[in-house]
């Protein structure tokens, strides 16, 4: 194995990035934001090669984070996991650029096959 | 409402009545005319009659005259001829021109003046003549011409005067009957002329008074209709029509009153839904997360190994998350007792000092950012109410200071007795409240920007405390401000009559 891959988690319950920590596991390095604000500015900082996106976050939502990523050069072909407790429809969400779709409550397994597709592992 | 001393009907009437009292003063006026003129022809065909009856007496007179003369100076008794057949004829004649006379005494006596010379007339000359020719022709003739030529010149002279005089009489007659037809047609015309005036009056006067208004009444109802609440009429009307224009100016009133308040009605209905729905949302977004830790560790701990350590770190979350659900589900159920008035009112002694404690102490697990300090004296503050309920308002409150000083910080929790009461009070060093929300606060669902800052929270803790708090008789409020921190208090009313000490006066809310 290179070099270990980065998982950015974006949510603001410490619970829950918690809990996808441990679903996804496999070793990977992690990278936690509890606000929009600090996801962008971690995902600029640690170039991820996955992000785990909420769509419901403080100062910043999901989606405007999802679009400032899509507009930025260097992070617009970065994978991005949409989790969202919230029902929004998965064309709205495929369609603002996100990579996959995953509801709360999510199934582990389903999480960490989801985030390794794609990283591609 | 003044009612208008006439009424509309009272008017109506009387201005028939006064066109009724016109018309038949203008048929009076023509009858009289028309009788007059009837009046004028009997008079003239009377007059005709006198006349005529006058001037036969009179040729009859001639007649005799004229038989005696050809009689005297002729001497031929066969000239006599004229006045022997006039003279039967002479009562008849007297007695037709008394009869003609008989509606007016002046010609009346006239007439028997003329009878009287004529009996004279006769009885001293004309009869006479006949007798006295006989013997004397000459002296006859004589008398003809002295004697009868006065007479006959007296007798002409006395029907020319009345004859004259009965000419007289016509014409005054006839004047006046010609000037009070005259009048009798001028007082026609007069209360025609008024009439007319009168029934174009009378026509502009329904249609200003009653057709004008009725059909603004009818307009303003159509407006009406098509939704223009705020129309109002002229209420200048009389009678009838003034109590119709007012009577539609209160129903449009009504109607506006009652509109305005369905519409205020409506909006708190819609933003009651609108609450509603964000509950619905809200309930959907925080049960999720919870349940997302419960179900996702459960299952991770279902499903793969772990060591011991981390197993019961993964179970404190999951009871931690489950907690939460509990809590939600619990102020939801609180919401819908407040909505349906119905709280236990359980009357226990609680001590508060105790109380403060333990939840002070229940908290300070939850957060290592926040030092909780707890103030308070040796004695205990009894107040009577529910515990548990009590619990539940000490442990939002305190809840809210920590939720709301994300940085973390001291949260001081305070008790004292003050003026028969319990004031306890909750202060944090956190963001403070704005101004412009501080109307709000306790407002059901209201969160503010808590939802924007990532504050979990159903919106219902201060709403639910508030209405606890009031029905133990007591008062919560606070003082913040933004960016320095919250104050939240609490009066209750002590259970041990008055308080010990004498505290300082209560801080403004």
């Amino acid at each position: 194995m290179e070099t270990r891959k980065t998982v950015l988690i974006c949510d603001d319950e410490p619970a829950l990035r918690e809990l996808i920590r441990a679903s996804v596991d496999d070793g990977y390095l992690f990278a936690e934001a509890g606000d929009g604000v600090m996801a962008l500015e971690l995902a600029r900082e640690v170039k991820p090669d996955v992000v785990i996106l909420d769509l419901m976050l403080p100062r910043l939502s999901g989606l405007e984070v999802l679009a400032r990523m899509n507009a930025d050069a260097e992070l617009s072909q970065v994978p991005v996991i949409v989790i969202t407790a919230w029902n929004e429809t998965r064309e709205d969400v495929l369609a603002a650029g996100a990579t996959d779709f995953v509801t709360k409550p999510f199934e582990p397994d389903r999480l960490r096959q989801a985030v390794r597709d794609a990283a591609g592992t | 409402m003044s009612r208008p001393p006439i009424s509309l009907q009272t008017r109506l009437i009387a201005a028939s009545a006064v066109l009724a009292v016109l018309v038949i003063g203008v048929f009076v006026a023509t009858v009289l005319a028309v009788s007059a003129a009837r009046t004028a022809a009997n008079q003239e065909a009377r007059s005709k009659n006198v006349t005529t009856s006058a001037l036969q007496l009179e040729k009859l007179i001639l007649d005799l005259e004229a038989g005696i003369r050809g009689y005297v100076f002729t001497g031929n008794t066969r000239f006599l001829k004229p006045y022997t057949s006039a003279r039967p004829q002479l009562s008849r004649r007297k007695a037709d021109l008394i009869r003609a006379t008989q509606d007016e005494p002046a010609q009346r006596r006239q007439a028997r003046q003329i009878n009287q010379m004529i009996t004279e007339y006769m009885a001293v000359y004309v009869d006479n003549v006949p007798v006295i020719g006989a013997e004397n022709l000459g002296a006859a003739r004589d008398l003809v011409r002295q004697e009868g030529a006065l007479r006959i010149g007296e007798l002409q002279h006395k029907f020319a005067a009345f004859i004259k005089n009965e000419n007289d009489l016509a014409d005054l007659h006839r004047q006046s009957a010609d000037s009070k037809s005259r009048h009798a047609i001028e007082l026609g015309v007069a209360g025609l002329i008024a009439s007319t005036i009168l029934i174009l009056l009378f026509g502009l006067y329904l249609s200003r008074m009653i057709a004008r208004p009725v059909r603004e009444a009818a307009d303003g109802a159509s407006l009406l209709a098509a939704g223009d609440l705020s129309l109002r009429l002229d209420e200048r009307g009389p009678g009838e029509v003034g109590e119709l224009t007012r009577s539609f100016n209160s129903m449009a009133g009504r109607l506006q009153e009652t509109r305005s308040e369905l519409e205020e009605q409506n909006a708190q209905l819609r933003e009651s839904e609108r609450l509603k729905s964000d509950l619905v949302n809200t309930v959907s977004h925080e049960l999720r997360t919870p349940l997302s830790g419960v179900l996702g560790f459960t299952k991770l701990l279902l499903t793969r190994e772990f060591d011991s350590e981390t197993r019961r770190h993964y179970l404190g979350i999951i009871d931690a998350q489950a907690r939460r659900l509990a809590e939600l589900i619990d102020d939801f159920l609180d919401v819908r007792r407040i909505e349906e008035g119905r709280f236990e009112r359980a009357q226990e002694l609680v001590d508060m000092v105790t109380l403060l404690r333990e939840e002070a102490q229940l908290y300070s697990l939850q957060s290592p950012k926040h030092q909780l300090a707890v103030e308070v004296g040796p004695k205990p503050l009894p107040v009577l109410g529910n515990p548990d309920r009590l619990r539940q308002v000490i442990g939002n409150l305190i809840s809210n200071a920590i939720k709301y000083s994300p940085q973390g910080g001291i949260v001081e929790i305070s008790a004292e007795a003050e003026n028969g009461h319990v004031r306890v009070e909750v202060r944090d060093e956190g963001m403070g409240i704005p101004l412009n929300q501080q109307q709000q606060i306790f407002t059901k669902f209201f969160r503010g920007d808590a939802a924007a800052s990532g504050i979990t929270g159903t919106g219902l803790g201060l709403a639910v405390s508030r209405d606890i708090v009031e029905s133990h008789g007591g008062r919560i409020g606070f003082t913040s401000a933004e960016g320095e921190g919250t104050t939240f208090f609490v009066e209750l009313p002590g259970a041990n009559g008055r308080g010990g000490e004498q505290g300082q006066s209560p801080e403004q809310s």
